[in-house]
């Protein structure tokens, strides 16, 4: 945004006022911290003890207003619709489209307002009766901007429907009151009005309508100067309004609530076939009329004399100014830039002010648990920063479940963000770990294909095979498929079950080439041989001779190779080995080696089938 | 518009140095002047002590958080000279290492980008920085850089990850080459920019000369994808410098002076998209800038430390769903 005209906003913590205290302060990814502390190490702690508390502080805190989520929640999807068409408006229809688009968005903030005026007279206690009112007339000064927006901007009502227009608007928010007079001033002459001037299919040019206007506006000064009235003040009165006499309005002050329906009567009868570029003279005239130097503009009023003005850029910044979030500048603007009426401003963040403000309001969406969601699709209409924003935020959103963060993964998937999800997924398969979920773990690591962390968890799952005897997560190592290939200790694992499963299917030929080239291949961890070895006996021990004499002679080399405990670089070390292998255990499969080799020798020897 | 959305009551009993929010915002770690770390569950508004962890001789100075792909792993620095690791390991806090190579306060600790691996960096008041890598199985390799900084070394902060040459895909699997940079800030009123070379030594690669006093704070900020690279730094001379460097290989670094204070400026931070800088300076105040449209860096907000009430609001909702 541009320079700032006012002091920037001073938000006071709460604390020990001390002179000596400074605020110490980290940035969290949605909140941001402060505390108080001293910087200057060198001085003691005083007598006066620091405190300890950490406020935690927040910026976008209407986020997770309930209400307002209903606002947040459809108006992504008006926004989103809105993205999606684009290449679909042309010609003539373009306008009415994208004035359709404006009226609902004003329909959700009428819809919030009313949910909000219920919550505001249902409320239990009156600082939030109060609160609710409040949000309340936020919201339909809301409204009442975007609808002179929609009329003036997007609308872009010509001199005559223009009037009709602006009649509308200040029927709709204003006169609520009922009373006689408002009626006579607002309804009863309109609709004169509007069969006068027989509208909708209106042949007439503008000229014609300025004609027959003067002749009905001479007619009523005629009357009035004739005295026709002159017995009846009222009358009279209404007369005099009805021809536009300001000072006749003026008196009636207190039916027209603000400066903006004191415009627009006026200009229904002095100038009703007024033209957009001359609004903001009599506006501002009206303004200060209205107020009579006894108060001055507020902010709303500035707003809308902006927008009077046709100064879009001053209407967006004062609105940035006065709301608290970013929801309505964020749409409107990017409404707007749609209908082509932003010229391009460079900035740093984000390459024009429509971009700028979809981050600003995209960011404190992440701020929520859910509404994060609606966030990922404004970033991605923001051709600049929005994929690196979206990167730098989805990467913080808490996984708390697992559905959660599935869902991250598949926008990052989505996307191609993979580093991100690289990121995640490492992140899952640790957690899965601290928590002894090895099968959870595996599949993590797979997927962020991080060969380390396979290994690492491999080498637990084999671990707890050789604790207990039996694999858990059967299911994901028997399907690993070519994933296997991600790290040798996987590829291990996967072989290693591929053989129970053979030893379980009978195809004992197929298990033991199997566990032979296990360990001649170099892939079977040194530490897992006496595993292997003793996998052996069962084969061994069968009937019919399994392992030829070339294998069982690899068998025998493999097991003197670890009785001898030469040590093999970057494994265990000798000493354990030798633990292992206790001596008890080296006679036994030193004995069934031997005994299936002379087998073998006896069986290879002899002729086939005899 | 900003609001108190939870006071957390950490009953540390002397002065709280530093607080940190984890990556996801769900937990806080504290450190104080009475020797402990302590570390907060905060979702949904609330606070329960997780740990009170003990092991530091002195004040502590500062907590950092590791990245959570590698656990929850937390790091603290202190006057007492040692800089401990602390893990969480079957729902316990533990420590986990103790560095002691240090002669003297260790000042500031910093994580590196997950990328590189599990890597602290560490400066301290003997002028030295070291650098701590975890190469498995509870070890850590230590570098050391003597000397880095005159008198002492404050603030050490890294640059982020960025992948040399091409940014398309790596084969998988494969870890790209990195280039790891960091810089620190000193008592010689130095910035000094640090790369690692293929030797895995570690080289001053660049001074960054403007303050006229101690350097408090530096912040590298994140990257957002642009080719620049930003650098923050404070000082004792209470300005607050901002450092661009337009393009990698040219590598020169242009200050422009953020705002000069009336008094010690200690901490400078990046939001996490590196649109906002927050400065916390001896006039009691938290300030947040933001850069302009014509470049200029402008205070929005002031966040200041002070008597009054604080403004809650109706957070509906808030407390509940997960």
């Amino acid at each position: 945004m541009e320079e700032l005209d006012g002091e920037p906003t001073v938000t006071l913590i709460p604390g020990v006022n001390s002179k000596k205290k400074q605020m110490c302060f980290d940035w969290g990814p949605g909140e941001m911290l402060v505390c108080e502390t001293t910087f200057n190490k060198k001085e003691n702690s005083e007598t006066v003890p620091g405190c300890p508390f950490i406020y935690i502080i927040r910026k976008d805190i209407d986020v997770y207003s309930q209400i307002l989520r209903k606002l947040f929640n459809e108006s992504h999807g008006i926004f989103v619709g809105l993205q999606r068409i684009e290449e679909e408006l042309t010609g003539k229809s373009r306008k009415a489209q994208l004035v359709r688009v404006s009226k609902n968005y004003r329909s959700v903030i009428r819809a919030c307002m009313e949910e909000m005026h219920q919550a505001a007279v249902a409320a239990k206690d009156p600082a939030s009766g109060r609160q609710f009112s409040s949000q309340v007339s936020i919201l339909s000064a809301m409204e009442l901007i975007w609808n002179l927006c929609e009329i003036l901007f997007i609308e872009v009502a010509p001199a005559g429907p223009l009037l009709l227009h602006l009649l509308d608007w200040v029927r709709l928010h204003v006169c609520e009151v009922d009373s006689l007079l408002a009626d006579v001033l607002g309804s009863e002459n309109p609709s004169k009005h509007e069969s006068f001037w027989n509208l909708p299919g209106n042949t007439q040019t503008l000229t014609e309508l300025e004609l027959k206007w003067q002749h009905w506006h001479e007619e009523c000064e005629r009357h009035l100067q004739d005295g026709t009235f002159a017995s009846s003040p009222h009358l009279e009165c209404l007369c005099k309004i009805m021809l536009g006499d300001e000072a006749a309005l003026l008196e009636q002050k207190e039916l027209l609530n603000n400066w903006y329906h004191f415009l627009v009567t006026r200009l229904l009868y002095s100038h009703p076939t007024v033209k957009p570029i001359d609004l903001h003279f009599y506006a501002q005239s009206s303004l200060d009329l209205f107020l009579g130097g006894e108060s001055s503009p507020e902010p709303l009023d500035n707003i809308l004399m902006a927008a009077f003005e046709f100064d879009i850029h001053q209407v967006i910044k004062e609105c940035s100014i006065a709301l608290s979030n970013w929801w309505f500048v964020a749409h409107l603007t990017d409404l707007l830039d749609h209908c082509k009426l932003l010229q391009s401003h460079n900035l740093y963040f984000g390459s024009n002010m429509r971009e700028f403000l979809l981050l600003e309001y995209a960011s404190g969406l992440f701020a929520h648990h859910s509404l994060w969601q609606l966030g990922v699709d404004y970033f991605d209409y923001c051709p600049e920063l929005g994929r690196v924003s979206l990167e730098l935020h989805i990467e913080r959103i808490p996984l708390s479940t697992e559905q959660k963060a599935l869902k991250v993964l598949r926008i990052c998937e989505q996307r191609q963000m993979t580093e991100q999800v690289r990121s995640i997924c490492k992140i899952l398969a640790m957690k899965a770990v601290r928590n002894n979920r090895l099968g959870s773990a595996l599949s993590w690591s797979i997927r962020a294909k991080d060969a380390a962390f396979a290994t690492l968890v491999s080498d637990r799952f084999l671990r707890d095979y050789c604790e207990r005897g039996c694999f858990s997560d059967l299911d994901l190592i028997d399907n690993l498929g070519p994933a296997m290939m991600l790290s040798d200790r996987l590829t291990f694992l996967g072989k290693y079950r591929e053989f129970h499963r053979f030893y379980g299917e009978k195809r004992f030929f197929d298990a033991a080439s199997l566990l032979l080239s296990l360990m001649t291949s170099q892939i079977a961890p040194r530490c897992f041989w006496v595993t292997l070895l003793t996998d052996a006996l069962p084969l061994l021990e069968q009937k019919q001779v399994i392992f030829t004499t070339e294998q069982t002679y690899e068998l025998m080399r493999c097991l003197e190779d670890l009785a001898s405990g030469r040590p093999v670089q970057g494994e265990a070390s000798a000493q354990r080995l030798q633990e292992d292998l206790e001596n008890t255990k080296l006679e036994i499969l030193r004995l069934a080696l031997a005994r299936n080799l002379a087998r073998a020798i006896i069986k290879e020897g002899s002729l086939e089938g005899s | 518009m900003v609001s108190v959305i939870n006071t957390v009551d950490t009953s540390h009993e002397d002065m709280i140095h530093d607080a940190q929010m984890d990556y996801y915002g769900t937990r806080l770690a504290t450190c104080s002047s009475d020797r402990s770390v302590k570390i907060f569950d905060v979702r949904n508004g609330g606070q329960i002590l997780i740990a009170d962890l003990r092991g530091h001789e002195g004040p502590v100075w500062q907590v950092a958080w590791a990245h959570p792909m590698y656990g929850n792993i937390l790091a603290s620095c202190s006057y007492d000279r040692k800089v401990i690791i602390w893990k969480e390991e079957n729902g316990t806090w533990e420590k986990t290492h103790e560095h002691t190579g240090h002669d003297s306060s260790v000042n500031s600790v910093c994580w590196a980008p997950h990328d590189y691996g599990l890597i602290l960096a560490c400066g301290s008041s003997d002028g030295a920085i070291s650098l701590l890598t975890y190469t498995g199985e509870g070890q850590w390799e230590v570098k050391k850089i003597n000397n880095a900084h005159t008198i002492g070394c404050n603030a050490v902060s890294w640059a982020p990850a960025v992948v040399p040459g091409s940014l398309i895909d790596q084969p998988s699997g494969q870890k790209p080459n990195y280039i790891k940079k960091f810089a620190s800030g000193g008592c010689d009123n130095l910035i000094k920019l640090w790369k690692e070379e293929e030797d895995g030594q570690w080289k001053e690669e660049q001074k960054l000369e403007a303050h006229s006093d101690w350097v408090r704070d530096v912040a590298w900020a994140p990257s957002i994808g642009l080719p620049t690279s930003t650098i923050a730094s404070c000082s004792q001379d209470g300005r607050v410098f901002i450092w661009t460097c337009d393009d990698v290989s040219s590598n020169t670094w242009s200050p422009k002076l953020l705002h000069k204070f009336n008094d010690v400026v200690w901490h400078v931070s990046w939001s996490i998209t590196a649109n906002i800088l927050a400065v916390s300076g001896g006039d009691n105040k938290v300030t947040l800038w933001k850069e302009s449209v014509d470049g200029q860096w402008v205070c929005i907000s002031d966040v200041n430390k002070g008597q009054g009430s604080v403004s809650t609001s109706v957070t509906e909702g808030q407390q509940n769903e997960q």
